[in-house]
């Protein structure tokens, strides 16, 4: 069991790790955002699957495993509305990306609107 | 604003009595036979107290909805479709960030939802989101159809029904069985 939930943290590591890197290396904000979402999944997932296991298996904390289940529930239920949020007020402020996009329909739309 | 009726108030809490249960940890010390009677008591005032203020924000149509077998069984196999479709997401990003010439391709396509249900609606962009690659970022009506405006990292279509076909892939059929 220890070494299942080991795999799985280091999964979750190595896509936060890599989630990092492309937040350095991704040209604009929005595609950053998409590199980011990368940790916001499974490099946390991972973790939190892990670290039930753990306090259930090794432990013996049924309570505390079930706080770090809800934990998780909880936290993939939140975090897309902030991403979504972000995005859409970047865009409106006027964050447009350094490179060109194959295709702005947002941008036509918005411009079309006002 | 909508007024609250007697069963949207009882689902809404019971939802909150039920995270209540699970949060301070009485749901497993019900099981042990060691549950403290005032901790169960407070909870269940509170939630009634919140859910009298906030329940006509949460449920608008019947209140016990999802309870209806066929969708609660679409809801828990949603629960592995969605993660499957999350796994590739990931593991295609995660890639595309370490790969030396960083292939990406971003833009912003329009893509039609074919879900009625506000919650459905609501639910699919949420799960865009969630997916690595994609983001939504808005909805809007148009002519009577519903619209989002998704970022996506790779273009591979600019049409919007064959770009719908590949960003919510399977996602969308189960969201229709859940909610519709």
């Amino acid at each position: 069991m220890r070494i299942a939930i080991d795999i799985l943290i280091a999964c979750s590591v190595f896509f936060a790790f890599a989630g990092v890197v492309g937040m350095l290396r991704m040209p604009d904000s929005f595609c950053r955002m998409q590199s980011s979402t990368n940790i916001a999944t499974f490099g946390v997932l991972g973790v939190i699957i892990g670290g039930f296991l753990y306090a259930l298996t090794v432990l013996h904390d049924t309570s505390m495993a079930v706080k770090i289940a809800v934990l998780g529930v909880f936290y993939i239920v939140t975090n897309p509305i902030a991403g979504h949020a972000i995005a859409k007020a970047a865009y409106r402020h006027g964050v447009r990306p350094e490179k060109d996009m194959t295709i702005d329909k947002y941008g036509e739309d918005l411009e079309q609107n006002d | 604003m909508k007024k609250t009726t007697f069963p949207a108030f009882l689902s809404t809490a019971l939802l909150i009595y039920c995270f209540w249960l699970l949060i301070t940890g009485q749901i497993v010390a019900i099981f042990q036979g060691r549950a403290s009677w005032e901790v169960l008591v407070a909870g269940a005032l509170v939630s009634g107290f919140v859910s009298l203020f906030t329940a006509r924000f949460f449920i608008h149509r019947n209140a016990f909805y999802l309870l209806a077998p066929k969708r609660f069984f679409s809801l828990l196999a949603y629960v592995f479709v969605f993660l499957w479709e999350l796994t590739k997401a990931n593991v295609d990003v995660a890639f595309r960030a370490l790969n030396p010439k960083l292939p990406v391709n971003p833009g912003i396509v329009k893509v039609p939802a074919d879900v009625k249900a506000e919650y459905g609606l609501s639910m699919l962009a949420n799960s865009i989101t969630l997916t690595p690659g994609t983001i939504t970022m808005d909805i809007a009506d148009e002519n009577g159809k519903t619209n989002y405006y998704i970022h996506w990292i790779n273009v591979k279509e600019t049409d919007p029904a064959k770009a719908g076909d590949a960003i919510k892939g399977t996602m969308e059929k189960w969201i229709r069985r859940i909610w519709d």
